[in-house]
């Protein structure tokens, strides 16, 4: 759709597409279907060979004008094709009782660690409280998951207190993830999702102010956070 | 993303009743010179922007500017859908922005050069008109003045 109206704008396209059925329908000029899940456009992380294997097939596809073009990928990356929800994880949640303000800080200096790795690249950052002050918005988390009136004295200006929770609790997973990422290196996808929604307490924290804004009627935030 | 016959009933059901909009056939621009000579743009649906840009909400229909030689470290991502597993771009925005293999490809020579912005739009939009009509044709336009002899597209 997008490839579509830039394309007729005189600028020749091509788009790498998640869903071949989609693809056929919409055409865009030039597609390369690839069987990866959402998220993995070009196949694997940490991978720049599979990565350019991906990216030359597409460029590939310019100098093919006989539009609509689809062409297909057909080696398989490493993502599983569905991601581990919070629901099926918790159905054998084994210890989740701890406080996940002190998991945030014994998970402090892996997650510093992995971004002192990786020239500062991290995905926390959105609701523009600094990580350092995760424990405070953990606090207001937990205060409003309780049924609390909670309000948070350093949310940005302008930010909804919904659209706040949903920025808060996606710095939080991102913090969480990323910390995981050093922790323990080999753990990807489905074993990175059961940890978080099935051992620790933040999961739990998050799935609980899934309910609660549930509850309130906010039903798209909530599926948003945790489902 | 995988075989839609590999997935669960649900999955599958989700994402064929997802809105897709049916067209019969396509527009046609033609590339005007060889790759190794293109200025290549980036161009993405997954809802990536400046650290220290507005976040999008859901169905925003506007985009950001990412000057192409912002570092990784440099790019967030305000998708928060849980629909899909975030963990692969946490730990490699490449795995879909390629960002880093577009400008090794310029200096292997395997593409001229690469446009000084990229753009990025958000994802999973339902009723995307505005981006169709108006956003959309005007990133096309703003590469063009760039001297863009192609865009490379990305979904989320």
């Amino acid at each position: 759709m997008l490839a579509r109206a830039i394309e007729e704008t005189g600028l020749p396209t091509v788009t790498v597409a998640l869903i071949r059925e989609h693809a056929q329908r919409v055409k865009p000029p030039r597609t390369l279907w690839v069987p990866f899940p959402f998220g993995f456009a070009l196949g694997n992380p940490d991978d720049p060979p599979f990565q350019q294997k991906v990216l030359s097939a597409a460029l590939g596809l310019l100098s093919e004008n006989d539009t609509p073009v689809l062409a297909e990928f057909t080696e398989d990356a490493d993502a599983p094709p569905v991601l581990l929800q919070a629901s099926a994880a918790q159905a054998d949640a084994a210890n989740r009782d701890g406080d996940p303000a002190d998991e945030v800080t014994a998970l402090r200096g892996y997650y510093e660690r992995w971004v002192d790795e990786h020239e500062g690249r991290t995905m926390v950052g959105l609701s523009g409280v600094p990580q350092r002050q995760f424990r405070g918005l953990v606090r207001h988390l937990q205060a409003f998951a309780a049924g609390e009136d909670a309000t948070y004295d350093r949310a940005p200006e302008g930010v909804e207190p919904v659209r706040f929770l949903r920025l808060a609790s996606d710095d939080l997973k991102a913090f969480f993830m990323e910390a995981r990422f050093s922790q323990r290196p080999d753990d990807h996808d489905d074993e990175l999702q059961r940890w978080f929604w099935s051992e620790t307490a933040m999961g739990s924290l998050i799935a609980s102010v899934a309910s609660r804004l549930a509850e309130q009627g906010n039903e798209q935030a909530a599926w948003g956070l945790a489902r | 993303m995988p075989r839609l016959e590999d997935l669960p009933d649900l999955t599958r059901q989700g994402m064929l009743n997802f809105p897709a909009f049916d067209h019969d056939d396509a527009p046609c621009a033609v590339m005007s010179k060889p790759l190794t000579e293109a200025k290549i743009a980036l161009v993405t649906t997954a809802g990536l922007h400046l650290r220290d840009d507005t976040p999008f909400s859901g169905g925003d229909q506007t985009y950001r500017v990412i000057p192409s030689s912002t570092p990784a470290s440099g790019i967030i991502q305000s998708h928060m859908s849980i629909g899909f597993d975030r963990t692969g771009i946490m730990r490699d925005v490449n795995v879909t922005f390629p960002i880093d293999r577009l400008r090794e490809m310029a200096e292997r020579g395997e593409i001229g050069s690469v446009t000084e912005n990229y753009y990025s739009f958000m994802g999973a939009q339902r009723s995307p008109r505005r981006i169709e009509e108006e956003t959309g044709p005007e990133v096309g336009r703003l590469l063009l003045e760039e001297g863009a002899d192609a865009a490379f597209l990305t979904p989320t």
